[in-house]
């Protein structure tokens, strides 16, 4: 059997469907529910309280850990976006048995990308995430050793999974783990009959970084005042953007887009883009102002390549035998002295 | 405080025996409490004992706060069938709390050589480990050299070791300094 899918693999949709018992509105609970707390584990409702917090009046829910016993509170209108979730059914905690007995040899390699999806597993991906989480990691085991927070990952998914099964299944949790580890890590000759596992669970896309536009950037650079400290951001900053320029001409086009996309300058001249890289030339003024100087600096530049090899190759040759004389004297001194 | 108690008779060198692995493992006291009478009526039609109804009717030792007690037996325990069958039980002790139990009848032959006493003792020594490690809240482990790997696993040696592995001892540590009253 194959891993999960790390990421949904459409980038654009961004709204999954809500994991199997997952509490939408708050008025689906009431006192005395058993829910599960993501990260946390599953919890008695033990009531619904007004608390004035800050001048705020807020309705909270107030749940109970049945392990320890400690108190959540929940304002009600947030109950919806935490992912609380009822218990898992039977058969649900059923297909997570047959997920665990499944043969799987293709664990995430990559710990930045398992880490993270491991996290996401464990808050939005229900029972079965963390039965995912789980399996990963055990696998993961008996190729090498986890390293120390991973290895608390798999302790915290497996107490959560344990507790979970054990509650389910109305059994105590020492036996809930043996039925877990019975099907992980069957004895030698053991053969179970298998139903095909549930699907894997798909996990939201990541949100991509914003890329700011042309003109914000040219602003943005006007702004850290490089030209006045005498960075020179004329010569390839117009370069850029008549690249950017270029490129918009031909997005803009479609079709055409090819043939324009091979000169710069046919793509800038005609389509609907051409505006916005003209916008962006002419947006950064002060950016120019500097201009007065660029031809001096750009000469400067021009030589530089030409004038430092010239320059320092030879002074290395002469600065070498200095301080070997130099080395050489000191010591001749100091015994004098 | 740990307190081992048995359910059928047992070598007085092997109650000590274990006495001082468990010691050495947690690092808490640990003594014998005696002998209490075996559950027959938890017994089942194929002679094994069913280790959840044992360890909730089996007869009281008197603890403090925070002891854990330990009943070993010769009988063969049974587990009820879980989704994809019953596990086979070498011992059970209940998660986080007071009472756990193991069974030497999985365990090899003890016969009369001293390496054969030896094996059987370490054996003992390491599901006891086991059982008292799930009182102190650990669960299993991936580790097959440390005492919390699933005592079925075929990944487990066949005289296995009978200590905790670094991340299992601290945590186990980490409980007992929170649980010492």
């Amino acid at each position: 059997m194959r891993g999960p899918p790390p990421r949904h693999p459409d980038d654009q949709r961004e709204q999954l469907p809500p994991v199997e018992g997952g509490i939408a509105d708050a008025a689906e609970i009431t006192v005395g529910d058993r829910v599960v707390y993501p990260n946390q584990g599953v919890c008695i409702v033990a009531g619904i309280e007004e608390k004035d917090i800050s001048g705020q009046k807020l309705v909270l829910v107030r749940m109970q850990r049945e392990e320890d016993g400690a108190s959540v509170l929940v304002p009600r209108n947030k109950v919806s976006t935490i992912g609380l979730r009822r218990v898992a059914t039977t058969s649900q905690i059923e297909g997570v048995f047959h997920y665990l007995a499944a043969v799987f040899d293709d664990p995430e390699l990559d710990w930045k990308i398992r880490h993270r999806d491991n996290a996401d597993r464990l808050i939005a991906g229900g029972v079965l995430g963390v039965a995912e989480v789980v399996k990963g990691l055990h696998s993961l085991s008996r190729i090498r050793p986890l390293p120390t927070k991973e290895r608390e990952q798999y302790d915290n998914a497996r107490h959560l999974l344990v507790s979970e099964v054990a509650v389910s299944l109305g059994v105590p949790p020492g036996l809930a783990e043996d039925y877990v580890d019975y099907a992980l890590m069957p004895p030698a000759g053991t053969k179970f009959d298998l139903k095909p596992p549930p699907t894997p669970v798909m996990l939201p896309s990541r949100p991509r970084k914003r890329r700011p536009v042309a003109a914000e950037e040219g602003d943005g650079l006007d702004d850290l005042g490089l030209g006045d400290l005498g960075i020179d951001l004329g010569g390839d900053l117009e370069g850029a953007l008549a690249a950017s320029g270029g490129e918009g001409g031909a997005a803009a086009e479609g079709g055409e887009g090819t043939e324009g996309g091979e000169g710069a300058a046919a793509g800038a001249e005609g389509g609907e883009g051409a505006p916005a890289a003209v916008e962006a030339k002419a947006t950064p003024a002060p950016a120019r102002k500097p201009a007065g100087k660029k031809p001096a600096k750009a000469k400067a530049r021009a030589a530089r390549p030409a004038a430092r090899p010239a320059t320092r190759k030879p002074s290395k040759p002469a600065r070498k035998p200095a301080p070997k004389h130099a080395k050489a004297r000191k010591p001749g001194k100091g015994k004098k002295r | 405080m740990i307190r081992v108690a048995t359910l059928d008779p047992l070598e007085p060198s092997d109650v000590a025996f274990l006495t001082k692995a468990l010691y050495r493992a947690f690092g808490v006291g640990t003594e014998n409490a005696g002998d209490r009478a075996m559950l027959h009526h938890a017994e089942s039609k194929d002679g094994r004992v069913d280790a959840v109804q044992l360890l909730a009717d089996v007869e009281p030792v008197r603890t403090f706060a925070d002891d854990k007690i330990l009943y070993v037996t010769a009988a063969p325990l049974s587990l009820a069938p879980g989704p994809l069958g019953a596990p086979p039980c070498w011992g059970f002790a209940l998660y986080g709390g007071e009472r756990g139990v193991v069974s030497t009848s999985r365990f090899p032959a003890r016969g009369v050589s001293e390496a054969s006493v030896e094996a059987w003792r370490r054996r003992l020594g390491r599901e006891s480990i086991h059982a008292i490690g799930h009182l102190w809240d650990l669960h299993h482990c991936y580790d097959a050299k440390c005492a919390m790997h699933p005592s079925w696993s075929p990944n487990l040696a066949a005289n296995p070791e009978m200590d905790l592995c670094s991340f299992c001892r601290e945590k186990s540590e980490r409980k007992v300094r929170l649980a010492k009253t």
